[in-house]
């Protein structure tokens, strides 16, 4: 085996012993979805910059894991919830402005879905046709599919605005994922509307802006807790390093006490009785 | 002024009155008052107490005086109080979270108002955007923050035990510490 990864080695089993060592306090608090192997690594990295010394040490070291897996938690968070009202208003904003063509299959099938449901036994199969002479405004569509959205309280307008939101997550989701066309798509609408990305700001945070505060609070809290925590290793660096000097200093009074250490100077020639 | 009659009757009455009768009802009853239990002493479980112990030993060290074993229970005890909020903090985090159809009061309250507008005599016209919501419970996220707005109050009172516990353990550690240094002293 390479001496690289003899050091790999090493330092994965010095982790899961830390790791053993630290469940002393507590198995490690992670929320369904979490990765456990992350924390096992946050653990390794932060006793590889404090290396503990005692069992107080490692208490704070467990504190301080535990608290900075929560502030992660809670960024994680924020940033998911921003995008994701970030992209429902680039969502909502573009249901309003898409044209008709790109929608209107949507539409059709939805009112044959409708129509289908709603007909005289005899008459589901001539839904499609309807639709179909419902789009080139033929007089007896037109008064048939009325009369049916009016029995169920609906309007046209309504399954247009339906489709046309579905249309637009449908364009977002593929935004999301990056996917040419819908990236192609989504600049031109909002190029031709005029709006910039960050005009969407302001209404996509309105929505979640007490979910961000609630949010901040805690990862003010937890970081508090954390920095506490790193204070306190400092103090106690500090009184370990006061408790090592007066140590060595009594070593070595003790050392000149016995006389193990006086030097024995040899007397001068001229001197000598 | 009471008759007679009625203080008798309240007599006989208090005297059936006298709680539960089984060992199970009597154990349940004991903690009625209990929510979460983190007011209580870390030493009124069995099981926490030799936790304590066991880790009071470890920070000690082997040859303690009696004063540094002391101080080493108390730094012993506010962690396992410490650790034992924490983890009632994260059970209840997580429980709620696993309930699949887990939603906030707020959300809960409002469903009900548009569920009784449906069952009017003449109900209302509903939405496709309004029916989307009754039939829609918060997931990933959005069910971690509509959590966090949901249970703030319960989650403010967890948080203050946590606090209490984390000042019990400094003010513990600093007087361990303080010891240790007067023995290094001496």
């Amino acid at each position: 085996m390479s001496k690289k990864s003899d050091s790999k080695t090493e330092i994965a089993a010095g982790v899961s012993g830390q790791t053993q060592r630290l469940s002393l306090f507590g198995p490690p608090l992670l929320l369904e979805g979490e990765d456990a192997a992350a924390y096992d690594e946050l653990v390794g990295r932060i006793c590889a910059a404090i290396r503990p010394a005692d069992v107080i040490y490692e208490m704070f070291i467990a504190d301080i894991v535990a608290l900075e897996w929560e502030v992660l938690r809670w960024r994680r968070l924020k940033s998911i919830l921003m995008q994701e009202a970030w992209f429902k208003a680039l969502e909502n904003s573009l249901a309003g402005k898409l044209d008709y063509h790109l929608y209107s299959e949507r539409v059709a099938d939805r009112l044959t879905k409708i129509l289908q449901d709603n007909l005289p036994e005899e008459h589901v199969n001539s839904a499609q046709t309807l639709v179909r002479d419902y789009a080139r405004n033929k007089k007896h569509a037109l008064d048939t599919i009325n009369e049916v959205l009016a029995g169920i309280n609906l309007n046209i307008g309504e399954i247009r605005y339906e489709a046309g939101a579905d249309k637009a997550h449908e364009l977002v989701q593929g935004y999301r994922r990056g996917e040419p066309e819908a990236v192609r798509l989504v600049d031109q609408l909002r190029t031709r509307a005029g709006v910039s990305m960050e005009t969407f700001m302001p209404s996509a945070f309105r929505e979640i802006i007490d979910d961000i505060e609630r949010i901040d609070r805690l990862t003010a809290i937890a970081e508090t807790r954390r920095n506490a925590a790193l204070r306190e290793i400092d103090r106690r660096h500090a009184v370990l390093g006061e408790a090592l000097r007066h140590r060595m200093q009594q070593i070595e009074d003790d050392d000149f006490a016995d006389g193990e250490l006086v030097l024995e100077v040899p007397a001068a020639e001229g001197n000598a009785a | 002024m009471t008759s007679e009659r009625k203080i008798s009757a309240n007599r006989a009455n208090a005297r059936a009155s006298t709680g539960p009768q089984t060992t199970r009802g009597r154990t349940r009853a004991a903690r009625n008052a209990v929510r979460h239990g983190l007011s209580l002493p870390v030493c009124s479980d069995r099981a926490l107490s030799e936790e304590v112990e066991t880790l009071a030993r470890e920070i000690a060290g082997p040859d303690a005086n009696a004063e540094t074993q002391e101080l080493a229970r108390r730094v012993a005890e506010a962690q396992i109080d410490l650790r034992r909020v924490r983890y009632a903090r994260h059970q209840f985090l997580s429980d709620t979270l696993s309930q699949q159809y887990y939603d906030s009061l707020a959300n809960i309250r409002m469903k009900e108002k548009v569920l009784d507008a449906i069952l009017r005599r003449n109900p209302l016209d509903i939405s496709m955007e309004t029916l989307k919501f009754m039939t829609s419970t918060p997931q990933g996220p959005d069910k971690l923050a509509k959590f966090l707005s949901g249970e703030t109050k319960k989650l403010l009172a967890m948080d203050r035990y946590e606090r209490r516990a984390l000042s019990r353990r400094k003010f513990a550690v600093r007087a361990f510490d303080e010891a240790r240094r007067r023995d290094c002293n001496n």
